[in-house]
């Protein structure tokens, strides 16, 4: 089996970006004029999840010549993320690469910035209704399918397995409920005898994770959507003395660590650097419309003709076999 | 006195205590989860509920001990966080685990010094300054590990049994949770120098007017807190073999909520070691037995919400019928 998913594009952004490049270089396009700025607006800052996303856009930035700023809230609330993207629009960058808290309050400043003249593509959560002109993201219906295929094929097609979650956020929720939608279509034999929300609380999920071992004495397999609620079901697989497989998604220094010594047994951790590099080149390509001249009505409609609905940033597979090269202290030290 | 009239009056000291309204509740909810599910009155289902609240218990235990005093701590889920955090860092950076432990337990020692500070010589309320307590300890939890978990995998087996680890059949963690309990219960029950903690919470001026120093009772009891706060960001960090910065957003409510339960007042004077640790139970009981009978999670907190509710007002009640009954 191989343990690297390889990179998906969906065809039409492949298409944009990589047929677009060198026709535009040829043009001397592809490139920022001095202090073309561009910025990558999130929630919550100090997420690690952010870091590696960054470094990518940054690379991007950098190859194109670009100025890179990373911008948004330390805080999990959409008034003051809003907030700091009108401060963002304030300072008139070229384009921001958006991860909305939430899809429509971000409709209006989205909008608005767009009709500044701003580039708005959104990365790892959506605003559709708004004018954005891209969005990448993780296919979580397909992380969801691996993770079942893989429970299945590890305990079997007729076994117990239990899901923890964190009901509101939108790609934690996809992850579970397509998960489970998979398993009932595809496995009627697999039987869902538990499903908690835990929050991201690593205590809360070590409660929970507790409880289930005890009313559920052949439970197999946990999915779960996040890492931080992994290490909380590995302390408690570990204090029950049991044996369970844990699967989850995204990754921590922790559940690395768990993954290597085998108590998890698999993470799927979205491609964030490719996620932040490509990012960067849709918003790129979004603020440079005259790049490209399409076949369609764009002139007559007077919409940006730079539009990629959905670009997959795909997502690797984390085994004890692979674990090393996802340690992010490591990749840092690298990066200088 | 005769054997009939002990029991008599060990009845009435039991019914007339404030706690056996809340020992009533969870003994019911106990009966009916052994009806529900044929795993809860089990060894390792005990074991495992009370792994899981036996540490923020600690937290709670001073929680406890402040609110009676008149105080309160809205920092307890960042300081705990904090220790983690330091602890984390400073074994990284090569430090004896329990060394660095004790060192982050002297810094959350030290941060509910300026706190006490900023409240006792300042003359700033608790609810402002621990706020910003929180605000600062999360922050610098974010500062120093650049909002990423440390992973502590390699901390080494004897550190690890704190958190994991077992005397005989008993987890250590729920030892240390039963040592501080029975120390400061026993120290707030019996001790003149903890019963001034409740002449300062019922009314701080008539307490200072009769000789107690009650800046300093406030003082140490703000103390105390952020001290036991670290104490189970240790025993957390040994246990799950990680410092997270984001660690313990919201404790704050849950640890007040089993203290408010418990009995303790939020205007001060009144609460107990025992309740609070029963209130504690009860929420821990109650999302167990949520979990132990996969009920859907959307319902869970309409549940857990309504039996709270439920129980206090229970609760409410039985105390005014003693209190009714002790005018009598």
């Amino acid at each position: 089996m191989s343990y690297f998913k390889s990179l998906i594009l969906s065809g039409a952004s492949a298409i944009a970006i990589l047929g677009a490049a060198p026709a535009a270089q040829a043009e001397g396009g592809l490139r920022c004029e001095p202090g073309e700025t561009y910025v990558m607006n999130v929630m919550v800052m100090g997420h690690p999840y952010w870091v590696p996303v960054f470094e990518g856009f940054k690379q991007a930035a950098e190859a194109l010549g670009c100025e890179a700023v990373f911008s948004g809230t330390p805080d999990y609330d959409i008034t003051k993320q809003i907030a700091s993207f009108e401060q963002d629009l304030v300072k008139s960058p070229k384009g921001i690469l958006l991860h909305p808290m939430q899809a429509d309050p971000f409709i209006d400043p989205i909008n608005r910035a767009i009709d500044s003249g701003i580039s708005v593509t959104t990365f790892a959560a959506d605003s559709p209704k708004s004018k954005r002109t891209a969005y990448i993201t993780s296919d979580n219906l397909a992380e969801a399918a691996f993770a079942a295929e893989e429970i299945v094929r590890t305990v079997g097609d007729s076994a117990e397995y239990a899901v923890l979650e964190n009901p509101g956020q939108s790609n934690h929720d996809l992850r579970v409920t397509a998960l489970i939608a998979y398993m009932e279509k595809n496995y009627p034999n697999m039987k869902l005898v538990g499903r908690q929300a835990t929050n991201q609380d690593t205590n809360a999920a070590f409660t929970a994770t507790s409880a289930m071992l005890q009313a559920n004495p052949d439970l197999a397999a946990i999915w779960i959507p996040e890492a931080g609620s992994a290490e909380g079901a590995v302390a408690a697989m570990k204090a029950a003395g049991k044996k369970l497989m844990i699967i989850h998604a995204d990754i921590t220094p922790t559940t690395l660590e768990e993954i290597k010594a085998g108590n998890i047994h698999m993470a799927l951790n979205p491609n964030q650097g490719i996620q932040g590099f490509v990012g960067f080149m849709n918003t790129f390509l979004g603020a440079h419309p005259g790049l490209i001249d399409p076949f369609n009505d764009y002139k007559a409609s007077g919409f940006n003709p730079m539009q990629i609905p959905f670009v997959d940033n795909g997502f690797a597979v984390i085994t004890k076999d692979n674990a090393e090269s996802f340690v992010l202290e490591t990749y840092m030290e690298g990066r200088g | 006195m005769t054997a009939t009239t002990q029991e008599r009056s060990l009845i009435a000291r039991l019914s007339g205590a404030r706690e056996t309204g809340l020992v009533l509740i969870i003994l019911a909810l106990f009966l009916i989860m052994s009806v529900a599910s044929e795993h809860f009155l089990t060894w390792p289902n005990m074991r495992a509920m009370a792994m899981a609240f036996s540490v923020e218990a600690i937290v709670v235990v001073g929680m406890t001990i402040l609110l009676i005093s008149g105080g309160i701590d809205l920092s307890v889920g960042s300081v705990t966080a904090l220790a983690m955090v330091v602890a984390g860092l400073l074994f990284l950076a090569g430090v004896n685990p329990w060394v660095a432990a004790l060192i982050a337990i002297a810094l959350c020692a030290g941060i509910g010094a300026i706190m006490g500070f900023f409240v006792t010589v300042v003359g700033l309320h608790h609810f402002i300054v621990t706020l910003a307590a929180m605000v600062i300890a999360r922050g610098l939890c974010l500062l120093g590990t650049g909002g990423r978990p440390l992973g502590l995998y390699d901390l080494p087996d004897g550190f690890k049994w704190i958190g994991i680890g077992s005397v005989g059949v008993i987890p250590v963690a729920i030892v240390i949770f039963v040592l501080v309990v029975v120390v400061f219960d026993f120290l707030l029950r019996r001790t003149t120098a903890f019963r001034l903690v409740y002449y300062t919470g019922s009314n701080e001026k008539a307490a200072a007017y009769s000789g107690i120093r009650t800046k300093r009772v406030i003082f140490l009891t703000t103390v105390l807190c952020s001290t036991l706060c670290g104490v189970a960001g240790v025993i957390y960090m040994a246990r799950f073999g990680s410092a997270q910065p984001t660690f313990g957003v919201g404790m704050e409510l849950n640890v007040i909520a089993a203290a408010v339960i418990g009995g303790a007042s939020l205007s001060g004077g009144k609460g107990s070691i025992l309740g609070a640790i029963l209130g504690a139970v009860l929420l821990s009981l109650v999302s167990s037995s949520l979990a132990l009978l996969n009920v859907s999670v959307y319902w869970q907190d309409i549940i857990r919400g309504s039996i709270l509710l439920a129980a206090v007002t229970f609760d409410h009640y039985l105390v005014k019928r003693q209190a009714a009954g002790g005018r009598a």
